[in-house]
């Protein structure tokens, strides 16, 4: 399965790519922001989880994951994020996110999450 | 500044070490940032808008930069690049977006984070702004937190929405 990790830090994105890595999967495509998420799910079908970040230039994830659901896509995105407000996790939810991990997050919290998404052939 | 006001960045900071970075962390007495020419750090900062107004600001030296991003990714680093760079500027995200949502009734906004290298006090545009410094110590290096925060609007209390929950 391929998994696409879309954060403005590079720090972030091999972190979760490292947690990825140890459940198993290695086909990781990364996105710097929203837009570059967004144009890499138009371009490629075979996504099967999105980790989204929200705060990033260019576009937001949150306006990213609106793009993406209105495009068609039904890929499960995960948000990975420091907004943990309440009304930050019901937007996202109403937006298209499927799930929601505050940060700091430790191993067990990243881990779970993918979890839930990845099939067990992968953990 | 108010201890309510700080107390919330404190929280954000522990939770860090404890998450992310595994590692214990002693606080020292905070007091008001004060001129310095020593060794240029690297400071990660974050502005705050919204119903407050704020700034933090994430000081390391250059030891304890690399020992922390180090840590988070599990990566030895010798030198600053930009993965430290980088990195600083995650932490400091990291400690706002935490903070930020401890403050109850708020609506905050934060900025991407600027990570610089320098002093504090000699970042021009934050000359007028009065900083609270919480020194830490650390396995993983000494650093300071710098603070500074206003409310711009006062809260609606949510005493009243917890009792009427609890009521039920």
């Amino acid at each position: 399965m391929r998994v696409l990790v879309v954060d403005d830090s590079q720090i972030m994105r091999k972190i979760v790519t490292g947690a990825l890595k140890k459940q198993n999967v290695n086909d990781i495509v990364e996105a710097a922001n929203g837009q570059e998420a967004v144009d890499v799910v138009a371009k490629d079908g075979n996504i099967s989880l999105i980790l989204m970040d929200w705060n990033m230039p260019v576009m937001t994830g949150i306006d990213a994951v609106r793009k993406i659901r209105t495009g068609g896509s039904k890929t499960p995105i995960v948000m990975v994020t420091t907004e943990s407000e309440k009304e930050k996790v019901i937007e996202a939810i109403k937006s298209g996110a499927n799930d929601y991990l505050v940060k700091p997050f430790n191993p067990k919290d990243i881990q779970a999450k993918l979890e839930k998404f990845l099939p067990p052939s992968n953990g | 500044m108010k201890a309510e006001n700080i107390n919330p960045f404190i929280t954000a900071v522990n939770e860090l070490f404890e998450n992310m970075l595994d590692c214990k962390l002693k606080m020292n007495k905070p007091g008001l940032v004060v001129q310095e020419n020593g060794t240029p750090d690297i400071i990660g900062v974050i502005g705050m808008s919204g119903t407050a107004q704020g700034i933090v600001a994430l000081r390391l030296p250059v030891r304890t930069a690399l020992a922390m991003v180090g840590r988070m990714v599990g990566m030895e680093f010798r030198g600053v690049d930009s993965s430290i760079i980088d990195g600083v500027g995650e932490l400091v995200n990291i400690i706002a977006g935490s903070a930020k949502g401890k403050f109850d009734g708020h609506a905050i906004n934060l900025s991407l984070p600027t990570v610089v290298r320098g002093n504090i006090c000699q970042l021009s545009n934050l000359q007028n702004a009065v900083f609270l410094d919480v020194p830490f110590e650390s396995e993983l290096g000494n650093f300071s937190l710098m603070v500074t925060f206003k409310p711009a609007v006062v809260p609606e209390k949510k005493e009243a929405i917890h009792a009427g929950i609890g009521s039920r």
